[in-house]
C-alpha cells in the first residue's frame, strides 16, 4: 500500500498546476474576498438593525384580567394560599403590556422599530413594504392565555405573525417575539408554584440570526470567516481531486497494469484514501498558517486553540479521506469516468453551499442550515467557528465522533463497492 | 502451455470475438494478424484475463483463466496498445513502481530496472519524466513495464503503432531476443503483416471476429498455391484498363500500386497474353513485368478480399 500511497503523493506533486489550485488559489481567495469584503462586512458590523413591526391589538387585557381574577377566586385548582401570588403576578405583569414593554425596551429601540395601528392599515403597509411584519394581538389573547396557564382551561392562545416576504429581519423578529413568550409563559409557571413573576429575567433569546449584532457573541471578522470557510471547502475539494486521477487511471491503462499485477485490490484503494488525508491535511494547516501570516488571522491565539484546530482539521481530512475512497470505488464501477468527475463535483459544489462554504450560513434559511450541519464540511465549519469563539473542549467531541463515524461507513461502503482482486468485467 | 476455447465476446448488439480456437506452447512465438477491428485486442484481454469472455474458456496448464485469474496473472507480461505509464513520473520512476507491485524482491529491483532500461534502450534518459519521451521511446518503457518480473509469457498488443522504423527495428529485435534466448512464449498481434512474418513461428489470421486461418507460414502461403501474384508496371495508369482486367475470368483481384498495378490471378498460361493485348488495345507501355512470391498480406487478401489495412 505504502508504494500506492508514494506513486499518489509523487504525482500530485508533479502536477504544478494541481499543487498551485489546492495551496495557492484558496489563499489568495481568502486574501482577496477579506479585502474586498471588509468595507462590507464592517458597515454590517456597525450597523443598527432597522427592523419595523406593525403591532395591531385587538385584545382587551383590562377586561380580561378582571376576568381572571374573578375565575381564579372561584377556582378550585389552585389553592387558596397561592391564589392571591397568582393574581399579583398577573398584575404586575399582564401578558400584552408586557409584549409591549419588552418590543420598546431599550435593547430592542436600536433595532426594531413598533408601531401600533388597526389590522387593514397594518396589512397595508406591510404589502407597501413600509413595515417588515406584523403581530396581531387576537380578541381574547389575555383571556385564553391566563386561563390556559393557570386555569388549564382551552388551548394556548397564539399571536398572528405574517410577513410579506421571508428575510432575515423577518425571522430575527419572529425569533424575539417568540422567545419573549417562552419566557413569559415560563414566568407565570413560576408563580403557580409560589414563585415571583419577574419579566425583567426575560431576555433576548440567543441563536443563529441575531449574532450578527455587535453586542451579540460572534466575533469571527471576514478574514477569519473566509479562512475557515475557504479552508474547509479547497480540502473537500481534495477528495475529488485524488479520487479524479482514477479515473486518468482508467483511461491510459495504467489501472489495467496495476490489475495484471495481481496487486491485492484494496491497496489501490487505500493507496488514495491515505493520500487524501495527507494532501488534505496539509492543506488545510497550510491554509490556516498562511493566512494567519498573511492576514494575522490567528493573532494572539493560545497553544490549545492550535491543537484544537490541529484535531478538528484532522478529523476533517480522515472525512474528506472516506469521502474519496467511496468516490474512488464509484469511479472504478462507472463505464465513463469523466461522468463519474462531473458528478463528484457536483456533490462537492452541492455541499459546499449549503455547509456555508460559498456563502456565511446565516443568510440561508433555518432549514438548509440544519442540513447543512449534516455534511461534512458544515459540521466541520460550525466547530470551528464554535471553537474559535470558546475554546470549549465539550464542543469538539459529539461533531468528532459524528465525522469519524460517518468517515467508517463511506470507507466500508468502499470497499463493498471496490472490485475485488481477480475480479474481471 | 495457453489455450482459448471457442472464446466469444458479445458488446450489446455486437458480437466481437467469435468461437477463437489458439493455442501457444512454451517457447513459441505466436502472431495474431488483422486488420483493426478484427477482435485481436478483445481476444488478448481475455486471454489476460482482465475480460470475461461471455463464453469459452481459457486455460493455463488445463486450468480455467477464468476461474482463477491469478495464475496467468503471475507468469504474463503484457504491453498493452496504449502506452499504461504515468507521464509524471520518469522512466525510473514507473518502472520501480510497477516492479515493486510485481512483487520483485527488493534485493533484485534495482539491478533489474537496470537490466531492463538496457534493453530497451533507455538506461541513460532513466531520470527523465515520460511525458518527455518520443512515441518510440514511451513505447518501449511501455514493454520494459512488463519485462520486470520475468515473465514467461509475454503478450503484445500492436506494441510498434505509430513509431519511427528505427523505433520499430529495435522493438522486434528486443522480442526476437527474449523468444529465442530467454524462452519467452510471445503472442503478438499487428495488422503489419512483416512483423508477424519477421517474429512469429505461426500465425492466426483473425478477421470479424473469427479465426479464418492458422498455421505457420509456410502452411499459410500454401493456400495460395494455386494464384499467382505479379506486379506489371506501366507507362501511364488507366482505369480503363484496371477494369478490362478484372473482367479476366482467372484474375482475382487487382490492386493499383503507384505506377503499377498488382494482379492476382488463378494460375493460367494465357495470363500474360491477354495482359499485352488488353494494354496494347489502350495505347499503354508495359515497362516492366515481375512475379512476386505470396505474403502473408497476400494470404489475407486472399481470404477476405480486402488489404490489412483497409
Amino acid at each position: 500500500m505504502l508504494t500506492f500511497l508514494i506513486k499518489d503523493l509523487l504525482l500530485f506533486w508533479r502536477d504544478r498546476k494541481e499543487v498551485v489550485t489546492v495551496i495557492i488559489l484558496p489563499l489568495v481567495i481568502v486574501v482577496v474576498l477579506s479585502i474586498s469584503m471588509s468595507g462590507i462586512f464592517e458597515e454590517n458590523q456597525s450597523e443598527n438593525y432597522d427592523l419595523s413591526l406593525s403591532v395591531v391589538v385587538e385584545d382587551d387585557q383590562s377586561e380580561a384580567i378582571e376576568e381572571f381574577k374573578a375565575s381564579v377566586s372561584q377556582s378550585e385548582q389552585i389553592a387558596n394560599a397561592m391564589k392571591q401570588n397568582v393574581i399579583a403576578g398577573v398584575e404586575k405583569a399582564p401578558p400584552v403590556e408586557s409584549l409591549m414593554q419588552f418590543l420598546n425596551s431599550p435593547e430592542l429601540e436600536d433595532w426594531i422599530t413598533v408601531n401600533t395601528m388597526s389590522e387593514s392599515e397594518a396589512a397595508e403597509s406591510v404589502e407597501k413594504g413600509d413595515h417588515h411584519a406584523m403581530l396581531v394581538i387576537p380578541e381574547g389573547y389575555t383571556s385564553q392565555l391566563l386561563s390556559n396557564i393557570y386555569l388549564d382551561q382551552g388551548t394556548e392562545p397564539a399571536l398572528k405573525f405574517s410577513a410579506e416576504e421571508t428575510a432575515v429581519e423577518v425571522d430575527m423578529v419572529h425569533d424575539v417575539i417568540q422567545g419573549f413568550l417562552d419566557q413569559m409563559n415560563l414566568q407565570y409557571a413560576v408563580s403557580t408554584s409560589g414563585g415571583e413573576v419577574d419579566m425583567n429575567q426575560v431576555q433576548l433569546p440567543e441563536g443563529g440570526t441575531e449574532t450578527l449584532a455587535d453586542d451579540q457573541s460572534f466575533s469571527l471578522n471576514i478574514d477569519q470567516y473566509f479562512t475557515l470557510s475557504m479552508g474547509v471547502l479547497f480540502v473537500l475539494f481534495m477528495a475529488s481531486t485524488v479520487a479524479s486521477r482514477t479515473g486518468v487511471e482508467k483511461r491510459e491503462h495504467t489501472f489495467n497494469r496495476i490489475t495484471l499485477t495481481n496487486t491485492p485490490a484494496l491497496h489501490f484503494l487505500f493507496g488514495k484514501t491515505c493520500a487524501t488525508f495527507i494532501l488534505a491535511w496539509l492543506q488545510i494547516l497550510l491554509i490556516f498558517i498562511g493566512s494567519h501570516l498573511i492576514l494575522g488571522t490567528f493573532s494572539d491565539r493560545s497553544f490549545t486553540f492550535w491543537i484544537g484546530m490541529v484535531f478538528v482539521s484532522s478529523v476533517f481530512c480522515f472525512a474528506v479521506a472516506g469521502m474519496s475512497s467511496i468516490m474512488t470505488s464509484i469511479s472504478l464501477r462507472l463505464k465513463n469516468p469523466e461522468a463519474a468527475d462531473g458528478i463528484f463535483m457536483s456533490i462537492i459544489m452541492l455541499f459546499g453551499t449549503i455547509g456555508g462554504s460559498f456563502i456565511p450560513i446565516y443568510v440561508l434559511p433555518d432549514w438548509l442550515q440544519q442540513i447543512g450541519e449534516f455534511t461534512p464540511n458544515g459540521l466541520t465549519l460550525a466547530v470551528l467557528i464554535e471553537w474559535f469563539q470558546f475554546e470549549d473542549l465539550s464542543t469538539l467531541w459529539m461533531p468528532s465522533i459524528a465525522l469519524i463515524g460517518f468517515t467508517l461507513i463511506l470507507i466500508f461502503v468502499s470497499i463493498i463497492l471496490h472490485p475485488k482482486k481477480g475480479e474481471i468485467s | 502451455m495457453i489455450e482459448t476455447i471457442q472464446l466469444s465476446k458479445r458488446f450489446k448488439e455486437k458480437t466481437v470475438v467469435e468461437g477463437v480456437d489458439l493455442y501457444l506452447d512454451k517457447g513459441e512465438s505466436v502472431g495474431l494478424l488483422g486488420p483493426n477491428g478484427a477482435g485481436k485486442s478483445t481476444t488478448i484481454s481475455i486471454i489476460s484475463s482482465l475480460l470475461k469472455p461471455t463464453t469459452g474458456d481459457v486455460k493455463l496448464d488445463g486450468e480455467s483463466v477464468i476461474k482463477n485469474p491469478g495464475d496467468i496473472r503471475k507468469v504474463l507480461g503484457v504491453v498493452p496498445q496504449e502506452i499504461a505509464l504515468y507521464q509524471e513520473l520518469t522512466a525510473y520512476e514507473n518502472l520501480k513502481f510497477f516492479g515493486r507491485i510485481y512483487r520483485v524482491p527488493k534485493s533484485q529491483l534495482e539491478s533489474r530496472i537496470q537490466t531492463t532500461l538496457e534493453l530497451v534502450g533507455l538506461k541513460d534518459r532513466q531520470k527523465d519524466l515520460i511525458k518527455t519521451f518520443s512515441g518510440g521511446m514511451k513505447r518501449r518503457i511501455n514493454i520494459a513495464s512488463a519485462l520486470l518480473h520475468h515473465p514467461k509469457i509475454l503478450i503484445l498488443d500492436e506494441p510498434t503503432v505509430g513509431i519511427d522504423p528505427q523505433s520499430r527495428n529495435y522493438i522486434l529485435e528486443m522480442i526476437r531476443k527474449l523468444n529465442e534466448q530467454e524462452g519467452t512464449t510471445v503472442l503478438y498481434t499487428s495488422h503489419y503483416m512483416e512483423e508477424v512474418e519477421q517474429l512469429c513461428d505461426r500465425v492466426y489470421i483473425m478477421d470479424h471476429g473469427k479465426v479464418i486461418a492458422s498455421g505457420s507460414q509456410s502452411e499459410l502461403l500454401s493456400i495460395l498455391s494455386n494464384e499467382d501474384t505479379m506486379k506489371v508496371q506501366l507507362n501511364q495508369m488507366s482505369n480503363e484498363l484496371v477494369k478490362a482486367i478484372l473482367e479476366i475470368d482467372v484474375v482475382r483481384h487487382v490492386e493499383e500500386t503507384g505506377d503499377s498495378i498488382k494482379i492476382i490471378a488463378k494460375k493460367s498460361s494465357n495470363i500474360i497474353s491477354n495482359l499485352v493485348k488488353l494494354a496494347d488495345q489502350q495505347n499503354i507501355k508495359i515497362m516492366n513485368f515481375q512475379m512476386e512470391n505470396p505474403s502473408l498480406e497476400d494470404v489475407f487478401l486472399h481470404l477476405t478480399g480486402r488489404t490489412l489495412r483497409d
